[in-house]
């Protein structure tokens, strides 16, 4: 009965900075797919769970010559070496993983018993404690997804790439006697939502998916590549100092092959 | 026998070891980390079978076409649909937290009645003969048009039903809400000789110039107006941000013209003489379709020669030139307006203005162009009889003002009715019914608005949540939510072409409420007689049905429904010049020598303005330069804040001619000197725990400035002053 | 239940260890002391064994009876596709585990023969349109994505590997629960040795364990870099 193995895949995303617009999409698209919690007050972010995290990027100069860049942060899924990726590497509970099948780094609440080293580890800041129990308002909780389990208090939680839209892709390609699933059977919830296409999700290793070609843009970057994270979120932006802001360089170290399009 | 240590010991051991070597302690450990990993109080929720459904979001009046996912009878996720032609599988985040609204705590159950201050719940009976025996008494007083309604929105059948009510009722004071909307339906009256509602073909124009429009900030129908910005982006069309603040539209703009606020006309007119002087206009437009040019045009070069508007609005000549020139010689050029969502008209002379940009490159009513679009008229009901009550009712004036000689165009005036009521004499409104509008939060100069409704004796809310206006009503009978009832969603906002969307019950309703249409049609013919008689349905769902015709079963199947293939007719492809008078840039309110900073606001798709209130997945997205915990944060040029000794993250006392208030100080080069900009969407006093109380609301701090061609509230801004606290 | 059939077993498992204890009673002969202390030893060890064995579970599980009976081999003679024929997959994929009322309905309306349950059957349920709230003996917690496409449609197993011959029941048995997890102990298993990780039957136990090695030598995948087994991904959520 043994199975002839899937096509090891690599799951990755292309955001084009160019046209994200900061709306916001994205995190609340995550948060009502993966049964984010909430709290009364949300201003401390440092707390706030947020998978899927826009932040506000600025070239740091006087008006009016100030520029401005979302960058959306979901978990980088770093590959490291290997698979090593940073989180995975430091983990003592086996509760976070990479899958060399998907090139998914996976998180299991319920095997985390809470010791942040992961969230210490990730250069990303993309890993989430739950100091809290999570309480739905009364009647709220009818609105939660019985594919995604809730968390509880003392756990780290994170981006999984919507994992369970993969999981149920494959019970319908299974039911339909497939194995493979096409490019559109299995894409994130906020590449989804995004108003703008500006998220694109596929399979990196995938020479007919749109991401395999989108990554290697002239444009294409990934945040702070110089720790040898490895990860899996590629952007595009056509401003050099957007690029520059993603770190890949040592203080003196030049732009590398990168151009600038200005 | 003795037992000694020893033999304790030894029990003790053998205990041990037989425990060691019993499943007790292995089985207990594991037992009880499965239990530590599923409390019991950890939600499960239930699984089941997934279904969609499509339906229409009314969180805005964006009218995007929504698939919503349910497992069973529970709604799970709101997802933007496929294939829509407003958003084709955008969708924004306020329409993305439906569900939460769907099962919010802060949704009303059931018909209300304040007693001694305090809601009581009654029947749905009770509290529908209470409005019509209180409707009826008013009437037999001949005091029928001291009733009035507002409604959300003008179009659809729902605020007809309450215009129609009115009617025949005998009340000519059927009010709503204005936006830019209106002010171009005002100019469109004087230019094409009938109202009409502005349209862009974005998707096929070639260049953007756009005078403070919110392009991603919730102008026009937000998610369509990504996916054109979207498309720019990839076609490189080139889009121009004219605007005072580092907004996101002027972010993502390619030229960025920081603008001294209040001024964007007056550029306008800088660009026109340069296309003038440089005869770069659309000779064959000009003189085929359009009036009054040369008395435009001698206006124009009189007095808006580019080195005078430079000074006005801080924007270089040599800019002005460029931009004139760029745009003129583009294939497809378009120029908007309506400040950041569009919520706030703007002055029929600067619409004008921006207009005329349009018509000199010949963008209007063609393919990459301005429409001009009819109101959908899709709602023809039978006529009705008036009694005599109701003749001399709507015979009298309207509260507002509105269509008198004065503003003979304007249809409402709402920004006007607390001052009425205030200083009317007597009681001029004596019950007003309220739906799908939240005044008492919306409005400007709120507290003056709350203060004119609570000596209204008679209010009637009809909201679905216990937002402000509910709060302070005297009866509320709740609708059931967007995704648990039918109604029709005319779409106009800057579409080319309309479009009717339809919502449809996703979910039976969860509470005890009740269509509002049904609840009108029902009071209606709780009044009997000629009043009774003006609605010959038997319910809403057969009202709206009858309404449709044919376009019911397509509407029912699909979603939405594009109102044919509308061709303009000749007149509402022309334009007429509107020679500039004097009337802009319009002063803020406030003396300047006391109140020496401008205040801006900004709008953000990550806060909801509008009557919804925020759900808790938006409130998550606010930046903390935005809201840090129950503060607003105003965003201020740190030259500015060195000005007045104000620190980034401070306390500040924020003063406007309408209030003042605390507020925390966020430093910004994305803003210019003397300016000051704050966040619309805060500081609601209603809702739940994750909405209410936190920030201020802009509303409060700014009021009404009338336009003098329509009466419509203008304000864009207003003088302010910033003190350390 | 099988107390009876544990006492016995547990009779078994203590005998090695009174060898033991003998044993040291013979390496000191004539010590009055060390006799005491031994004996001493062997009332602890036996009676912790028997708190262990028997207490001990008796007390960890608790019963319930299923609200109603339900006799699988009567429908199975009714029905053309076997268990497909009512608990099926839905069109995506996902399976429909127990069936609900709408399946029953259409030859329940009414009763059917005389039994006492079809009679509480269908007036407490089927008229009253309420849901049967069956106990279900193969629950997994929250966090397990069980995919049953992916077993049963790839993988081509039987209803039986995993759930026993259930199909072949006339009456429900009864369900007995942890009163520390909640979880069926079908789950962890009802016999003895299932206690000590033995299983005779595939469908004994199914415990992360088991799924693991089931999955070790059937996929051979060992994708998972910290474990060098299946990602864990491919069964949780």
């Amino acid at each position: 009965m043994t199975q002839e193995h899937r096509k090891a895949k690599k799951f990755g995303m292309v955001i084009d900075l160019d046209k994200c617009t900061g709306c916001g999409s994205c995190m609340v698209a995550c948060m009502a797919e993966n049964n984010v919690p909430f709290r009364e007050n949300e201003t401390d972010k440092l707390k706030s769970i947020t998978w899927m995290r826009v932040y506000k990027l600025t070239n740091g100069k006087p008006y009016p010559k100030e520029e401005i860049c979302y960058l959306p942060r979901p978990c980088m899924h770093c590959e490291g070496h290997k698979g090593h990726s940073p989180c995975v590497t430091v983990c003592p509970a086996i509760a976070t993983d990479y899958d060399m099948d998907t090139g998914i780094v996976s998180q299991i609440p319920t095997r985390c018993f809470g010791c942040r080293y992961c969230m210490a580890a990730c250069p990303y800041h993309a890993r989430y404690f739950n100091w809290w129990d999570p309480v739905w308002p009364e009647g709220m909780e009818k609105s939660l997804s019985p594919n995604v389990s809730p968390r509880m208090r003392g756990v780290v939680e994170k981006c999984t790439f919507c994992f369970h839209r993969y999981q149920l892709a494959l019970d319908k390609a299974y039911a339909e006697e497939r194995r493979e699933l096409e490019e559109h059977e299995y894409q994130t919830s906020c590449t989804q939502a995004c108003p703008s296409d500006a998220i694109t999700f596929g399979d990196l290793l995938n020479k007919n998916h749109a991401v395999y070609k989108l990554k290697k843009s002239t444009n294409a970057f990934r945040l702070l590549e110089k720790l040898g994270t490895n990860p899996k979120i590629y952007y595009l932006s056509s401003r050099e100092w957007v690029r520059r802001a993603g770190d890949n360089y040592r203080p003196g170290e030049g732009t590398g092959k990168i151009k600038s399009h200005h | 026998m003795k037992i000694d240590r020893r033999y304790f010991l030894s029990l003790g051991i053998g205990a041990a070891a037989g425990t060691a070597l019993s499943p007790l302690p292995w089985k207990s450990m594991d037992d009880s980390s499965i239990w530590s990993q599923n409390w019991p109080w950890t939600p499960v929720p239930p699984d089941g079978e997934a279904t969609y459904e499509n339906s229409t979001c009314t969180l805005c009046p964006g009218g995007c076409g929504i698939t919503v996912r349910k497992i069973d009878d529970r709604v799970i996720k709101i997802e933007g649909r496929k294939g829509h032609p407003v958003n084709d599988g955008g969708i924004c985040s306020l329409g993305l937290s439906g569900a939460q609204l769907l099962y919010s705590p802060t949704r009303l159950n059931g018909p209300m009645i304040k007693v001694n201050g305090s809601f009581q719940k009654i029947s749905w009976d009770e509290a529908i003969s209470k409005i019509a025996e209180k409707l009826t008494d008013l009437r037999l007083q001949g005091k029928s048009h001291t009733v009035a309604a507002i409604t959300g929105s003008p179009r659809g059948t729902v605020p007809n039903l309450f215009k129609r009510f009115l009617d025949v009722y005998g009340s000519p004071n059927f009010l709503y809400p204005s936006s830019f909307e209106d002010s171009y339906s005002h100019l469109a009256k004087k230019t094409h000789g009938q109202k009409a509602l502005p349209g862009f073909d974005f998707e096929n124009a070639d260049y953007i110039l756009s005078f403070g429009a919110g392009i991603i900030e919730g102008w026009g129908s937000p998610v369509r107006m990504f996916r054109a910005n979207s498309n720019w982006k990839s076609r490189h069309i080139k889009l121009v941000q004219v605007e005072p603040r580092l907004s996101n539209t002027a972010a993502k703009s390619d030229k960025w013209l920081p603008i001294k606020p209040g001024t964007e006309a007056v550029l306008a007119l800088g660009i026109a003489y340069v296309i003038l002087r440089e005869s770069l206009f659309d000779q064959g437009f000009i003189n085929n379709r359009t009036d009054e040019f040369s008395a435009w045009r001698e206006g124009v070069l009189e007095t808006y020669h580019p080195a005078r508007v430079a000074g006005i609005t801080g924007i270089e000549q040599e800019t002005i030139n460029t931009i004139g020139r760029e745009f003129a010689r583009a294939k497809k050029p378009i120029a908007l307006c309506g400040r950041g969502e569009g919520r706030t008209s703007e002055g029929i002379g600067e619409i004008a203005a921006i207009q005329a940009l349009n018509a000199l490159v010949g963008s209007i009513g063609i393919r990459g162009g301005a429409f001009a679009v009819p109101e959908p008229d899709y709602i023809k009901w039978p006529e009705f009889a008036l009694d005599e009550t109701a003749a001399d009712g709507l015979n009298q004036k309207r509260i507002d003002g509105a269509g008198s000689n004065q503003y003979p165009d304007t249809d409402s005036l709402l920004h006007r009715l607390p001052r009425a009521i205030l200083s009317g004499k007597g009681e001029p409104v004596n019950a007003i019914l309220i739906a799908n509008a939240n005044p008492c939060y919306t409005l400007p100069d709120t507290q003056t608005v709350i203060k004119a409704l609570k000596k209204i004796p008679f209010k009637v809310s009809f909201s679905t949540y216990m937002d402000e206006t509910a709060a302070l009503s005297d009866l509320i009978l709740p609708n059931h939510s967007y995704l648990e009832r039918y109604e029709d969603v005319p779409v106009t906002w800057s579409l080319a072409k309309s479009l009717i969307g339809l919502t449809i019950p996703v979910v039976s309703p969860q509470l005890n409420t009740k269509n509002t249409g049904d609840v009108i049609i029902s009071i209606a013919k709780a009044m009997k007689g000629s009043i009774s008689d003006a609605f010959p349905w038997k319910n809403y769902t057969d009202c709206l049905k009858t309404t449709l015709g044919k376009y019911w079963n397509p509407l029912q199947n699909n979603g939405y429904m594009k109102i044919s293939n509308y061709n303009p007719p000749e007149k509402m492809t022309k334009f007429v010049f509107q020679v500039p008078d004097k009337t802009f840039p319009v002063d803020p309110e406030g003396d300047e020598k006391v109140l020496p900073l401008i205040l801006i606001p900004n709008d953000s798709m990550r806060l909801s303005a509008g009557s919804t209130g925020s759900p808790p997945f938006l409130m998550k997205t606010v930046s903390d330069t935005v809201l840090k915990d129950n503060d607003t944060l105003v965003q201020v040029n740190p030259n500015t804040a060195k000005k007045y000794g104000l620190k980034d993250g401070g306390y500040a006392l924020l003063k406007t001619p309408r209030g003042f208030k605390k507020v925390k100080i966020y430093l910004s080069q994305g803003i210019g000197e003397g300016v000051i900009s704050f966040p619309r969407g805060l500081g609601h006093t209603a809702y739940d725990k994750y909405l209410a109380d936190k920030g201020v609301n802009f509303n409060e701090l700014i009021g009404p400035v009338e336009d003098p061609a329509s009466g419509l509230d203008v304000a864009w801004g207003i003088r302010a002053s910033l003190t350390k606290v | 239940m099988s107390t009876e059939d544990e006492n016995i077993k547990e009779v078994e498992a203590v005998e090695p260890a009174e060898d033991e204890s003998s044993r040291l009673k013979s390496e000191n002969p004539g010590n009055g002391i060390a006799g005491m202390t031994v004996l001493f030893f062997t009332i602890g060890f036996a009676a912790s064994l028997i708190v262990g064995w028997i207490v001990f579970p008796n007390l960890l599980y608790s019963k319930k009876e299923q609200p109603i009976d339900f006799n699988h081999v009567m429908h199975m003679e009714e029905v053309d596709d076997g268990c497909e024929s009512c608990h099926f997959f839905r069109e995506d994929g996902t399976y429909s585990g127990v069936p609900k009322l709408d399946q029953c309905i259409d030859c329940h309306e009414e009763i059917q023969g005389d039994s006492r349950d079809e009679a509480v059957f269908v007036e407490e349920y089927i008229s009253k349109g309420k849901e049967v709230p069956w106990l279900i003996y193969s629950k997994q917690p929250d966090c397990v994505f069980f995919s049953h496409s992916a077993h049963v449609r790839l993988a081509k197993m039987d209803c039986v590997t995993c759930h026993g011959p259930i199909g072949e029941s006339t009456t429900l048995k009864t369900y007995e629960y942890n009163r520390i997890t909640g979880y069926s102990r079908d789950i962890w298993g009802r016999n003895p040795e299932n206690m000590l990780g033995l299983k005779k039957n595939t469908w004994d136990r199914m415990k992360m364990n088991d799924c693991a090695e089931c999955h070790m030598e059937e996929t051979g995948r060992k994708s998972s870099v910290s474990t060098h087994k299946d990602g864990c991904f491919v069964c949780h959520k």
